[in-house]
């Protein structure tokens, strides 16, 4: 009799693929990613089924430590950093499949005992080969670890097996180390087995947006420049520069938030309805919303964006500092905390619609948001004096407080006509009470299946830098823009000059 | 005393009432529902039980609670209702959301119309969960069932399986009917089945799964259907026909395949134990464990296995399961279809 290719168990478990036994190397074990975000979610995994009980994990660092010294750590962080307690004996029985394997990344003998020892498990486990790398250490480790896989031979899988790279933000620093970055993974693994991770992707309401627009009606059938008067995507935290001065200076806001988080926020708000929800016919439809922007190139940049940085000010009645008196940030820096951004998308939906996109540090409150303010109704009836009747807005909140509201007018009872907006809100906390899985759990569950939709792909990688490379580039050639606000404050007042030359408000969230 | 789920109410004045409830708690609540949730029961004290269990998952699925103990036997004609709200502090800013409760006593008349008394207070749009705690009747009423669109019930507490399944499957095959048919009796085996499934996941194990020759469940006593839904689905998977004895299966190659199972105190499925021609794979939990132990063992596969949360067993426990997980279950029907003359 024949073996089945796929087992026939998994149909009907989940609704979704299913993930498929692997060995994960963890380059960077020691890091703050795999003790905070990547052990915790695979312990959740493991703990409630969902990871094949076969997958091996291996910590591959410098530090020296034994696989015992490894586990005690993760145990710490996993107890500390894990959605749901940890428990003792699910703990034990997870972490009897990690290990640690002690090398430079550098060291062409470290590559030899890594292959060595995945041939091991995969012989004590049966994953026949499917290797899984996480590249969870500082771009410019890449090269190195990149050059030691293809020297070794482990980016090539057995036959009937796979070998796949997750990749973390930020996929370079331009273009120019985006393509070469791109170019040097490429190399080495092909772009269907390259995992580019950016959490926001990952996230509930994010996939939801998806969902809002396409399985109901009534949206979109207004998601267009005849209904829709402008969208603003702003992503605030209270937070400074806290202990990455030396990485943060080097980006800026633009770099570190816009360039990947908001410009996929804005494609999956901007995007056509894909052919199919496969990972290519999605993400075919967010770069072709990446392709249309208006370039911003010369003095449109600085009437078209404006950047920002922080001065000394109150956060919750805290006096904080500004940013150039941070450790580590240089006395005269030009870095800017916040962005506000003007683009116009250049296609048949979206023609003449504004798009707003903001992001900041040192904000009075954090939040994530896309909201679309629909245009108003004609000025007859009830808004022929203009008083009261304000645009439909509806908002989707990304985090914390992940939801969806719509403001409408109604009347206020009694025997006069009064008009006032009200607030029809839905928070997924208050309806579904259990907690959400983590993003880097299901994005991890996705690579072990092969599902690159909430992955992002080179090209829409390559246009996203494309677009802010312009801007960038303008910025260079002057100073004197750098605008400055208020710690605690909404922003500069060059932000809202810049809103309001298209007669919009910023929101406050 | 017995037991009152509320403040007393006339039934024409539910959703009045309701609101001056509303009214009066103040600006901190918030009410929430994602879907109505009916109970029927015919058991006398059965408003208590469901009120607890109510209780103890709206603070994870808001709803509307529609209760109802009725006593369709009864002479002439009775009907008394109550409301309630179940709320649940909610964020760090002290509100709290909130969840609906109309508790119904029905009798006689009343209680064989019930499509004209509970059906007038459903929250209107949302989808409605009937959990049916009692036997079905034929013949099948057409009025009642066509608006239901998750039909909740445990086959567990069938007394005749084969005639009570028949009777669901009616239901789900009426006219314009968009009943999913909910058995918490396959939920509750879903951790199980998911256990045994990520056993098969290794590409080594994988090929034993055509090689399999018997299947031995362990089963808390009064779980014997439970045991039987997890064989049928093994058997509608895998293609095995049930022999007349009912002791064993062929499978498609014309192989034995042998059906033990064994009742003993503990988990509702103690242990589900499968031995291929060159593996042995085992689902275990062990009395009061919290976590299934998953191993795979034989000359053919590496040894593997893990530890994986088991959910409690409570009845809220294995609701809320069901009605967060959504969607239908096609292979469940499939299953029992496959082991019918073992019902």
């Amino acid at each position: 009799m024949s073996s089945p290719s796929v087992n026939p168990l998994r149909e009907g478990i989940a609704n979704r693929l299913a993930p498929e036994p692997c060995t994960l190397v963890i380059f960077g074990a020691t890091g703050d990613l795999t003790h905070r975000k990547l052990i915790p979610a695979l312990y959740n995994l493991a703990a409630e089924g969902a990871l094949p009980p076969s997958v091996s994990i291996i910590g591959f660092a410098r530090r020296e430590k034994t696989s015992e010294q490894f586990r005690t750590e993760l145990e710490e962080a996993a107890r500390k950093f894990s959605r749901t307690p940890l428990d003792e004996e699910l703990w034990k029985s997870f972490a009897s499949s990690v290990h640690y394997h002690r090398s430079p990344f550098d060291d062409a003998e470290g590559y030899r005992t890594l292959a060595a020892e995945m041939d091991r498990l995969d012989k004590e486990r049966g994953t026949a080969g499917n290797r899984l790398y996480y590249l969870a250490v500082a771009p410019d480790q890449f090269p190195v670890i990149l050059d030691h896989l293809k020297a070794s031979g482990l980016n090539r899988a057995a036959e009937g097996s796979w070998a796949r790279v997750i990749v973390e933000k930020p996929f370079g620093k331009d273009l120019k180390t985006a393509r070469a970055l791109n170019g040097l993974v490429n190399e080495v693994f092909e772009e269907r087995d390259t995992y580019r991770i950016d959490h926001y992707l990952g996230k509930e309401t994010a996939q939801n947006i998806m969902v809002m627009r396409f399985a109901n009606s009534i949206f979109e059938s207004l998601w267009d420049s005849g209904h829709v008067s402008h969208v603003q995507i702003t992503a605030a935290e209270p937070l400074g520069v806290e202990g990455r001065a030396g990485y943060y200076d080097t980006s800026g806001a633009m770099r570190d938030m816009v360039q990947n988080h908001l410009l996929q926020l804005l494609t999956l708000t901007a995007m056509e309805p894909p052919t199919s929800l496969g990972a290519d016919a999605v993400r075919d439809e967010k770069v072709k919303v990446l392709r249309s922007l208006r370039p911003l190139r010369g003095d449109d940049v600085f009437r078209h964006v404006v950047r920002a940085q922080y001065a000394p000010g109150l956060i919750n009645g805290q006096p904080v500092p500004g940013y150039r008196e941070a450790d580590g940030v240089p006395k005269d820096s030009v870095t800017e905390t916040y962005v506000a951004l003007q683009v116009n998308i250049d296609n048949w939906r979206w023609a003449g619609v504004p798009f707003f996109i903001r992001t900041a540090k040192r904000m009075p409150k954090g939040g994530t948001e896309i909201a679309v303010t629909f245009k108003s109704v004609p000025r007859v009836l009830f808004n022929s004096t203009g008083e009261g009747l304000d645009e439909n807005v509806l908002v989707i909140r990304i985090q914390p407080d992940e939801g969806v509201s719509l403001r409408m007018s109604a009347k206020l009872p009694g025997s006069s006509l009064r008009i006032e907006p009200v607030k029809m809100d839905f928070h997924y906390g208050t309806s579904f009470g259990k907690a959400t899985p983590e993003a880097y759990e299901r994005l991890l569950l996705d690579a072990m299946a092969g599902d690159a939709t909430l992955f992002a792909r080179r090209d829409e990688v390559e246009e996203a830098w494309t677009f802010v490379d312009g801007i960038e580039e303008e910025w260079k050639t002057r100073k004197d823009d750098l605008a400055f606000y208020e710690a605690g404050s909404w922003g500069p007042a060059e932000a809202a000059e810049l809103a309001a030359r298209h007669g919009v408000t910023w929101r406050r969230l | 005393m017995s037991f009152v789920p509320g403040i007393a109410v006339p039934i024409g004045g539910i959703e009045k009432e309701l609101g001056r409830l509303w009214e009066e708690s103040g600006d901190d609540k918030t009410r929430a529902s994602l879907i109505n949730l009916a109970v029927y029961n015919e058991k006398e004290g059965s408003l208590q039980t469901n009120s607890a269990i109510v209780q103890g998952i709206a603070g994870e699925h808001a709803m509307r609670a529609i209760l109802i103990e009725a006593d369709p036997e009864a002479e002439g004609s009775s009907a008394d209702s109550w409301i309630n709200m179940h709320c649940y502090p909610r964020g760090s800013k002290g509100g709290a959301v909130c969840s609906e409760q109309i508790s119904f006593r029905l009798g006689g008349l009343a209680a064989r119309s019930l499509q004209s008394v509970v059906f007038s207070h459903l929250d209107s749009d949302l989808p409605l969960a009937l959990w049916w705690q009692a036997d079905f009747r034929t013949p099948v009423d057409g009025k009642l069932w066509r608006w239901v669109d998750r039909l909740l019930f445990d086959s567990r507490h069938w007394k005749d399986p084969a005639a009570q399944f028949a009777i669901v499957s009616e239901i789900a095959a009426l006219p314009e009917a968009r009943t999913v048919l909910c058995d918490l009796n396959w939920a509750r085996g879903l951790p199980v089945r998911q256990a045994l499934a990520g056993l098969f996941d290794s590409p080594s194990a994988l090929p034993e799964i055509r090689r399999i020759r018997s299947l031995e469940i362990t089963h808390a006593p009064g779980f014997r259907t439970t045991a039987l839904l997890l064989a049928g689905w093994l058997a509608d998977r895998l293609g095995w026909k049930l022999e007349k004895s009912g002791n064993s299966f062929l499978d498609p190659s014309g192989a034995p395949v042998a059906l033990v199972l064994r009742e003993s105190p503990g988990a509702s499925i103690a242990r589900l134990h499968v031995v291929s021609e060159g593996a042995s794979f085992e689902v275990r939990r062990d009395p009061d464990s919290e976590q299934y132990v998953t191993s795979a063992s034989g000359k053919a596969i590496p040894s593997s296995g893990r530890m994986v949360r088991a959910p409690r067993e409570e009845t809220r426990e294995i609701l809320l399961a069901e009605l967060a997980r959504g969607g239908r279950h096609p292979l469940y029907a499939k299953a029992i279809i496959s082991l019918r003359d073992l019902w």
